[in-house]
């Protein structure tokens, strides 16, 4: 039997060479395009997903390696897109050419599900990994910081 | 300038847009295709369409390329401000490239805004009027008796109101109305607001589409490799071992296409996804036969440049007798500044879809020049412009890099050797190696002042590769243009002269964000400074002052503007109580106009040693009338990080004529944790409104060099200041 992949609670054969990194897994064979493409070495970020709920670099994790594993992708990460991460992007209007923002909200998201109430040099170190070249660190911040404060509330 | 009524037009079909409603063309006036007799005058060629459907959304058509500079968010704003439309009914297409329809589209210079504000205001402002006319026509009464709000006409007598999509199909009947008045700056509904960007709702979700994310049924998907060294040739070139990959379809040669935006040569792999693709680059065996540019090593080049501008170089401009001057001179006072390569790194990097077919030719990219990709594509393909289609995708950053379409052509070549749609992704590799660079800069000044610390003479020489030499590849060095913002900064000095030194090319120069600003700014910036601390007065003072000495009388609003976006930014940075900060700690200051906006910025600093940290960067800017304050901040912050890893990390080293640098670990772009409190502050203005994508980036590293000046007593002349060694 092939092995498999769940992909935002969808379950995926992995009729592909073992080796193929999940990021072209995703864009190529199931045209999720929302993850990005941006170093191929895992420098930047761009990648980032969920397995079973971490944060990983899709580029550089061969999709064999998650056989039977829990994916999830920026268009999973909610229902109708109101994760209070994308809520706070979007009332912090962070996104300028938002290329970066899916790999950053899902950098966050993880980080976040370890760390509710983290400290600003936490979320340093915890985002440090995703470039942004437009330059929209300062709201990434300031989201994520209220996010947590949602979080908290919620919790 | 005109608006025209084009809802029965048949051309809208051909230009993909839908019909039904009322749809209003903008033409700019002397367009410069008009200019050049390609279209005459007479004309229609409209640069936007805002299409009312009978729905009522609305959709605005804009000509110019987004790349995250919110352009496309900016100018709808303000045509829904002038139709008193709903901004949450409007929604922004990216019009197809068509200059003869949309006028230049060719984005860059921080040009849109300020070509395209009034005529966007005015094609709303018209738009309204026509709704207005129409629910007159159907509610039997005269038009000054109605007015329009929040996408309705409403009826002064009985209160009635009709939505704008019940009028649409109405008001595409109705005359355009001439000269229709605008808003004052009072009534504004959106236009100096700060707005969200039309689409930051796909964005969080995953669904907004960049150049990258196309697909068409039957594509291929290739991967590249370049020739290393400009210029080299492909000597030999084993591809078994790559055919041997299962989905490895084709190995394609690419020869270098001699324009100024064709491939330089390299070769691709064809497969049935990216990876396999990649895969296949890994397996080729390739020689390149050595060329003429095998001799740079960018270490050797800078040494060179360096020299080539503390001796005399070839005079471009001159005013006064500046050779007096210096003899007279009661102080005099030389510094060189220097600079490394940079090349863009957007992060989404260079990708399209061509599908070069028998009697059509089909384009899906980032890009910011549609225009030039149509050129290119028609001189290699041997067709015409106008028959080349493309689609202009959101970029996902591009900085100048998307103006240059080599990645286009190259996929066209792929796309017409194997017949089918091709999407070439570049890796992030071949991003960094095969680039249009930033140039590397020399540049030395020697000032003369008088007693009371008055500049009396200012020489100034150039040497880097310019852009020029990407269009004239003879160039030994930058030509006069090149030099202009030296020849007509707005310091008021006397006795002048700018030279430009010997700088020959060997890679591609192109434009980056800021562009020439870069260096010119880091020099006039931190060289002001420099002088202050010589003469003995503090920098604020010191800067006004030359300023001040400036009595063209062409330059005085150049000026006010400059020295008034220099006190704001030294006021809001607390440098008027900077005698209080701790040790270590120290504020600098730059001002620089650039793009026909004025940026000044003052960054807070604590130095330890060699570690630098930047604590606050307060930016002050006066752009005119600013569109969207959110936007205008958002350019303002990212111009800081952009401005920051030039300053302090990244650089593109060559050695042996190819370039060292290869991805994020040996380029090192700026990092959250580095990020420092950025605040904007935006000077109350009614000028036109100029742009703001470039011009932020000029001030920021002469005014780190400042601050750290300040801080530790150390100065820096060389960027970037911590270049790491590779």
């Amino acid at each position: 039997m092939k092995q498999s992949i769940i992909i935002n609670g969808k379950t995926h054969a992995i009729d592909v060479d073992g080796d193929m990194p999940l990021l072209w897994f995703l864009r190529d064979q199931l045209a999720f395009t929302g993850t990005k493409f941006g170093c191929g070495s895992g420098l930047c970020g761009a990648c980032t997903v969920h397995v079973d709920g971490m944060a990983t670099r899709s580029c550089i994790t061969p999709v064999a390696s998650l056989a039977g594993k829990s994916i999830t992708t920026i268009e999973g990460l909610s229902e109708q897109g109101d994760h209070p991460l994308q809520k706070a992007w979007l009332n912090n209007k962070v996104p300028q050419c938002g290329y970066c923002q899916a790999g950053q909200i899902m950098n966050a998201a993880s980080f976040l599900a370890t760390n509710a109430a983290p400290t600003e040099e936490e979320i340093d170190i915890a985002m440090q990994g995703n470039i942004c070249r437009c330059g929209t660190y300062q709201r990434i911040k300031k989201a994520i910081n209220e996010a947590a404060e949602e979080l908290s509330k919620e919790a | 300038m005109s608006i025209t009524n084009v809802s029965r037009r048949d051309f809208l079909k051909t230009a993909g847009i839908a019909t039904g409603g009322l749809v209003v063309g903008v033409a700019l006036p002397g367009s410069a295709l008009a200019e050049k007799g390609i279209i005459k005058e007479s004309a229609f060629n409209p640069n936007a369409f805002i299409h009312v459907q009978e729905n009522g959304d609305t959709l605005i058509y804009c000509g110019r390329c987004e790349m995250g500079q919110g352009i496309s968010t900016a100018l709808p704003a303000a045509v829904a401000d002038e139709m008193e439309a709903d901004w949450a009914r409007v929604r922004v297409k990216q019009a197809d490239g068509d200059e003869e329809k949309y006028g230049p589209q060719a984005t860059g210079g921080s040009a849109s805004i300020r070509r395209m504000y009034q005529p966007m205001r005015e094609a709303g402002a018209a738009a309204k009027l026509m709704l207005i006319a129409a629910a007159a026509k159907v509610w039997k009464t005269s038009p000054d008796n109605c007015y329009a709000k929040a996408h309705f006409v409403i009826n002064k007598t009985n209160k009635q109101q009709l939505g704008f999509g019940e009028l649409a199909s109405i008001a595409a009947n109705i005359p355009v109305p001439e000269k229709p008045k605008l808003k004052e700056k009072s009534e504004f509904n959106y236009i100096g607001k700060a707005l969200p960007r039309h689409d930051q709702d796909e964005v969080v979700i995953g669904k907004r589409t960049y150049g990258v994310d196309t697909k068409l049924p039957g594509m291929k998907y290739a991967a590249i490799v370049h020739c290393p060294v400009l210029g080299s040739k492909l000597k030999s070139l084993d591809k078994s071992e790559a055919l041997k990959i299962k989905g490895v379809t084709d190995v394609v040669e690419i020869p270098r296409f001699e324009v100024p935006f064709g491939s330089v040569g390299g070769v691709a792999v064809v497969a049935n996804n990216s990876w396999v693709a990649q895969q296949g680059i890994k397996k080729l065996k390739l020689e390149w036969e050595e060329g003429p540019n095998k001799v740079y090593n960018t270490k050797a080049y800078k040494q060179q440049l360096v020299k080539n501008v503390e001796k005399a170089a070839e005079k471009v401009a001159e005013r006064g007798d500046l050779d007096n001057a210096l003899k007279q001179a009661e102080q005099r006072f030389s510094a060189t500044y220097t600079g490394g390569h940079l090349c863009h790194a957007p992060m989404e990097p260079n990708a399209s879809v061509v599908w070069v077919q028998k009697d059509s030719c089909e384009v899906w990219a980032s890009t910011q020049s549609p225009k030039d990709i149509q050129e290119v594509l028609a001189q290699y393909l041997k067709r015409k412009p106008e028959d080349i289609i493309v689609h202009v995708a959101m970029a996902g950053g591009a900085f100048g890099r998307k103006f240059k379409c080599d990645y286009v052509h190259e996929a066209a070549v792929i796309s017409e050797k194997v017949g089918a749609p091709i999407q070439l992704i570049w890796t992030r590799e071949e991003d960094m190696r095969t680039g249009y660079y930033h140039s590397v800069s020399a540049q030395h000044i020697e000032a003369s002042m008088d007693k009371q610390g008055n500049v009396t003479g200012w020489l100034h020489r150039a040497a880097f590769p310019s852009i020029s030499s990407l269009f004239n590849p003879s160039l030994d060095r930058a030509p006069a243009g090149s030099l202009d913002e030296i020849t007509y900064h707005p310091f008021g000095v006397e006795n002048f002269r700018a030279e430009t030194g010997e700088a020959k090319a060997h890679t591609r120069i192109g434009w980056y964000r800021a562009v020439y600003a870069i260096f010119y700014g880091f020099a006039f910036g931190t060289f002001a400074d420099e002088l202050a601390h010589k003469a003995g007065i503090d920098p604020l003072t010191f800067i006004n002052r030359i300023f001040d000495n400036n009595k063209d009388e062409k330059q005085q609003e150049t000026i006010a503007r400059s020295k008034a976006v220099l006190a704001l930014a030294a006021e809001k940075s607390g440098w008027h109580k900077r005698d209080n900060l701790p040790k270590g700690q120290g504020i600098g200051l730059a001002v620089h106009y650039s793009f026909r906006s004025y940026v000044a910025m003052a960054v807070h600093v604590e130095v330890d040693g060699d570690d630098i940290k930047v604590l606050n960067v307060d930016c002050a800017i006066d752009c005119g009338q600013v569109l969207n304050t959110d936007g205008a901040t958002a350019q303002m912050e990212g111009a800081v990080v952009m401005g920051m890893s030039l300053a302090l990390s990244t650089e593109i080293s060559f050695r042996d004529g190819a370039v060292v640098n290869s991805n994020f670990h040996d380029y090192p772009v700026m990092r959250i944790n580095d990020m420092p409190n950025v605040r904007v502050h935006i000077a109350e203005s009614d000028e036109s409104p100029t742009g703001l994508g470039e011009p932020g980036v000029a001030p920021f590293a002469p005014a780190l060099s400042n601050a750290i000046f300040a801080a530790s007593g150390k100065r820096y002349r060389d960027l970037p200041i911590k270049p790491l060694s590779v």
